[in-house]
């Protein structure tokens, strides 16, 4: 074999993606260093034309390994592995020197150094590599959609109509979310202010009757787990006290009941009972105790004529199994509390947009008649302020724009214009930004007379009677007090808490605002990093409810394709030699993913299950399991290319990471965040494949330090931890310094942490080096 | 200044640049807010907020956009000396830039060059008292503009060492030897020099 080898015809493709690799690596440079058959380089050789050309290679020069040396294969590895047919795909081998090399490293010498120690271990790789093919599976056709907003709903009744089984989960009572007590909505084309509720109803209504769609409420998920293919999750439910199939929401219950408290769904402008509706198309359609609120005393059960009412109920959990996920759980409003110099809790007629759009709306606190808090006159004038805590670096403020302000500011001064004409309304703003068709709603709002002035006000102060806003006119160059009896300010939309909870609970990943991150922000906006989890609507970013739908709509679409296409698995898993096999069982146990079963008398492994870690090897007494793939010699021969040609003066480290730590690391150079040039990431399937014999080949051959990172979640965890501390006590026997292999925890939203500990163990090593 | 008026028209000749004033200001060992110069998008609430641009022509959003135009006429502007630093621009700029330390700095850079010393003028005082007392003590000719606006004020004074020996702090002024050092001090590290500056530019 080894004679083989040397005998291998090899290409090497290199992309420059649009200046994103060449601007920054010398790829002459890295050309005159390589001794391969092919050398090609071209702009973009994920387009059609790079399939020619690599094509072209292969068939050409009877290649019989290909490295593309371009960007992640976390982006591109699907493409190239179609491209390089009819070779085998695992022939090819792609040298990521974009996302961990051009975009995190702004020294182009030393850059370009790198990259020719990343495409050497590529090369090296694909010599040790076996043919082998993907596994495919079928995803199971049920969803969870968490979340029962606009966006929830529309991706659950997409799915549905599709023929899939849904379940769809939602925290409050009942489901409908922010459209139903929005009032009126904004529509760029139309011109006009349409009712929200009568858009909402429909589709509320079609995912009520949808029989594929099981609708859970006052319910969220507290757990998941992800086998492979499948999420396991778990879901928590809180008594309604209210049994909803005998209730008739006739309302008796709630005359009865003697304990008001403020009505959250009028945020608190109104009054309830501790036993309610949320609203009157509230589904289920039934009423629901507030247990934080009941006294217990008993009225409402008296009252009820159709016995519905139990005052007690335990918390529920149960779990589901579902083959995808779509994350829906919206957004909440910046408290206006963080920017007391507009004096929110000072002021009664100091509001926010959402309790204007509640006072403004026919099933709102006033039934639609616009009053102040204070005294309920009509006001005379009104000051919208734009931008309060979105584009505002203040702490606890916002950096992104909210999307939505100025057409909801817009809105709600038409309405008020078109009721009450002798009401002035002025909105204060710093851009006005009204994209595409809602331009003309800009124009539209102009012609009712409502008055803009640019400025960004600082401060609300009473004096007398009147609030006054204290701004710069800045097209005036004038510093003016603006006399008002109302100000409503436009709260910036932030991930709500629950969208918070999800992405921990689902380990999916989140921009440094909080909201779910999308896995690729131009080409996969629906996707997230975790496969089989998807996003839709204000829990991926700010915006509007047409947004929403088609990204909810989308969302399904993402799925059936899922469910349709199959999940292809990568073929590196565990097989069974069935003649060495005894089928002792010992393995069933010891596999951590639960992926061993005994049947008929023959071990099977669940390919969706095995994560390829190879632990059930070194448990087996009959040698009866490989793992596909020539991994072991692969992961040597990556560790030797990766080492080639160091120079005494010069410090490299090997970092080895799998799925996701790799696509922390990623998300390093996504960001333009740096890392010094030492670092060398190899990709592994899963950590434990990486042997000590591995690591203490690496550094005994120059490596000056190893960087294992593995996700806490991961089932092996604690072994790999265990396997690193006995190897460190190895190898300082043999007298090697033992802080030169470090273990850290990694996390896919946390990819700033990563590039800290990689800066930080760059310079452990440099500090060890000098004492040394 | 390379930019250039002429029949009403400002005009932006292809060599100006006119971010060099701005990357001056971003340079100075006292701007600490990087990039946030360069990131203002003249909301104005700095100057809503602003009690000098309250009380006279002083406008911290248009000293900031004279800045990124590279105007360098905003050096020999009456009005940046209007800026008392009470900081509240700073802390309240949506975008994280400071106008107040940007005016200090513009101020430094027209004391530097020698346009400022008829504004330094009144203030000469302070200087003196680090000579006489050791501290920066308000000059007297501040007093009867002070009596005016602070109710109260000239009496505290006069009674301020009775008050503090009421107190036991001791006297204000530290003892002559410390006065004598800080004296010497001043003088080795050329403070004295620039204050005769300022006092002959006076003459």
């Amino acid at each position: 074999m080894s004679d083989n080898k040397s005998d291998l015809k090899i290409g090497v493709f290199i992309c420059k993606c649009g200046g994103n690799i060449s601007e920054t690596i010398d790829l002459e440079a890295l050309k005159a260093s390589l001794n391969v058959e092919v050398i090609e380089e071209f702009e973009n050789l994920c387009s059609l034309n790079g399939r020619k050309i690599i094509r072209d290679g292969i068939l050409n020069k009877n290649l019989d390994r290909v490295v593309i040396a371009a960007c992640s294969p976390i982006s591109h590895e699907k493409t190239f592995q179609d491209y390089v047919q009819p070779l085998n795909a695992y022939y090819m081998d792609m040298a990521n020197i974009r996302e961990q090399c051009s975009w995190v490293h702004d020294d182009n010498e030393k850059a370009t150094a790198k990259a020719i120690n990343i495409v050497n271990a590529s090369i090296e790789k694909v010599k040790e590599a076996h043919a082998v093919d993907p596994i495919i599976i079928h995803a199971s056709d049920k969803v969870a959609v968490i979340g029962g907003g606009i966006s929830g709903m529309n991706a659950a009744l997409s799915l549905a109509k599709q023929g899939n089984k849904v379940t769809l989960i939602e925290q409050s009572p009942s489901i409908g979310g922010h459209m139903a007590k929005i009032g009126k909505v904004f529509s760029p084309v139309k011109i006009a202010e349409e009712c929200g509720m009568c858009l909402l109803n429909p589709i509320l209504n079609e995912v009520v009757w949808n029989d594929n769609i099981e609708i859970i409420t006052n319910a969220k998920v507290i757990s998941s787990e992800k086998r492979s293919g499948t999420f396991n999750l778990v879901i928590e439910k809180s008594p309604r006290y209210v049994n909803p199939e005998r209730c008739i929401s006739c309302g008796k219950c709630a005359e009865a009941c003697s304990k008001e408290v403020p009505n959250s769904w009028n945020d608190n402008l109104s009054m309830r009972k501790a036993i309610y509706k949320p609203f009157s198309q509230a589904y289920p359609e039934a009423y629901v105790v507030d247990m934080e609120n009941c006294d217990k005393c008993g009225d409402c059960l008296r009252a009820c004529p159709m016995r519905a009412i139990k005052l007690k109920g335990e918390k529920e959990k149960f779990p589901i199994s579902v083959g995808s996920v779509i994350i829906a759980t919206g957004h909440k409003l910046f408290d206006p509390n963080l920017r007391p110099e507009y004096g929110y809790d000072r002021y009664e007629d100091v509001i926010t947009q959402s309790e204007l759009g509640r006072i403004m709306g026919v099933n709102g606190p006033t039934k639609g008649k616009l009053e102040k808090l204070s005294n309920g006159e009509v006001p005379k004038r009104v000051v919208m302020i734009q931008c309060v805590g979105s584009r505002d670096e203040k702490p606890e403020g916002h950096l992104y724009c909210s999307r939505v302000c100025c057409m909801v500011a817009l809105k709600n001064a038409n309405i008020i214009k078109h009721k009450y004409p002798n009401t002035d309304v002025v909105i204060c703003y710093t851009d006005i930004r009204t994209p595409g068709m809602f331009e003309k709603y800009y124009k539209h709002g102009q012609a009712n007379g409502i008055r803009f002035i640019r400025g960004r006000p600082g401060e609300i102060v009473k004096k007398g009677d009147n609030l006054v806003v204290r701004t710069e006119n800045t097209l005036k160059r004038q510093f003016e007090e603006i006399e008002a009896d109302m100000v409503v300010l436009s709260t910036a939309m932030e991930p709500s808490e629950g969208t918070k909870e999800i992405a921990k609970i689902m380990d999916v990943g989140t921009t440094e605002d909080s909201f779910i991150k999308e896995a690729h922000p131009k080409i996969k906006p629906i996707a997230t990093d975790v496969k089989g989890t998807f996003v839709c609507g204000t829990a991926h970013d700010p915006k509007d409810i047409t947004e929403s739908i088609m990204q909810a709509t989308a969302a399904a679409s993402k799925v059936s394709e899922f469910v349709h296409n199959g999940i292809d698995i990568e073929p590196f898993i565990a097989e069974i030699i069935e003649e060495k096999c005894t089928v002792c069982g010992d393995c069933i146990n010891f596999c951590k993913y639960k992926a061993m079963t005994m049947e008929d008398n023959q071990m099977v492994i669940d390919p969706m299950t095995c994560s390829g870690c190879g632990n059930c090897m070194t448990v087996c007494k009959q040698q009866a399991i490989t793992i596909n793939g020539n991994i072991d010699d692969k992961i040597t021969a990556t560790i030797d290319g990766m080492l080639e040609g160091k120079k005494d003066d010069e410090r490299r480290i090997l970092v080895f990471l799998d799925q996701i730590g790799y696509t922390a690391a990623d998300n390093i150079g996504v960001n333009r965040l740096k890392y010094p040039e030492s670092i060398h990431i190899i990709k592994v399937h899963s950590i434990n494949r990486v042997r000590p014999s591995h690591m203490q080949h690496a550094l005994e051959n120059s490596a000056d330090g190893i960087f294992i990172g593995e996700y806490p979640g991961d089932l092996m965890y604690d072994e790999v931890e265990n396997k690193i501390e006995r190897l460190r006590n190895r190898l300082e026997r043999r007298g090697i310094n033992r802080e030169r292999i470090m273990f850290a925890k990694v996390y896919i939203p946390y990819f700033t942490g990563l590039a800290n500990k990689l800066i930080a163990f760059d310079k452990e090593i440099a500090e060890l080096e000098d004492k040394e | 200044m390379k930019n250039s008026k002429s029949n009403n028209t400002y005009e932006i000749k292809i060599e100006d640049s006119p971010l060099s004033l701005a990357e001056d200001i971003i340079n100075d060992i006292k701007f600490s807010k990087e990039k946030g110069l360069l990131k203002c998008v003249q909301c104005g609430m700095c100057t809503s907020t602003c009690p000098a641009a309250q009380h006279s022509n002083y406008n911290p959003r248009d000293m900031i956009e004279r800045v990124l135009e590279g105007d360098k006429t905003i050096l020999e502007d009456d009005d940046i000396w209007n800026c008392f630093y009470c900081y509240t621009c700073h802390s309240i700029c949506p975008v994280g830039n400071s106008a107040c330390e940007i005016n200090q700095i513009l101020k430094q850079i027209s004391i530097s060059e020698g346009k400022a010393d008829e504004k330094l003028k009144p203030f000469l005082g302070f200087a003196d008292s680090y000579y006489s007392m050791a501290i920066g003590a308000i000059p007297s000719n501040f007093f009867e503009e002070i009596s005016e606006d602070v109710p109260g004020w000239w009496d505290f004074r006069m009674k301020l060492e009775d008050i503090r020996e009421e107190l036991g702090l001791g006297t204000i002024s530290p003892p002559q030897e410390v006065v004598d050092e800080v004296s010497t001090l001043l003088d080795k590290c050329g403070f004295k020099k620039c204050i005769d500056k300022i006092r002959e530019a006076d003459e």
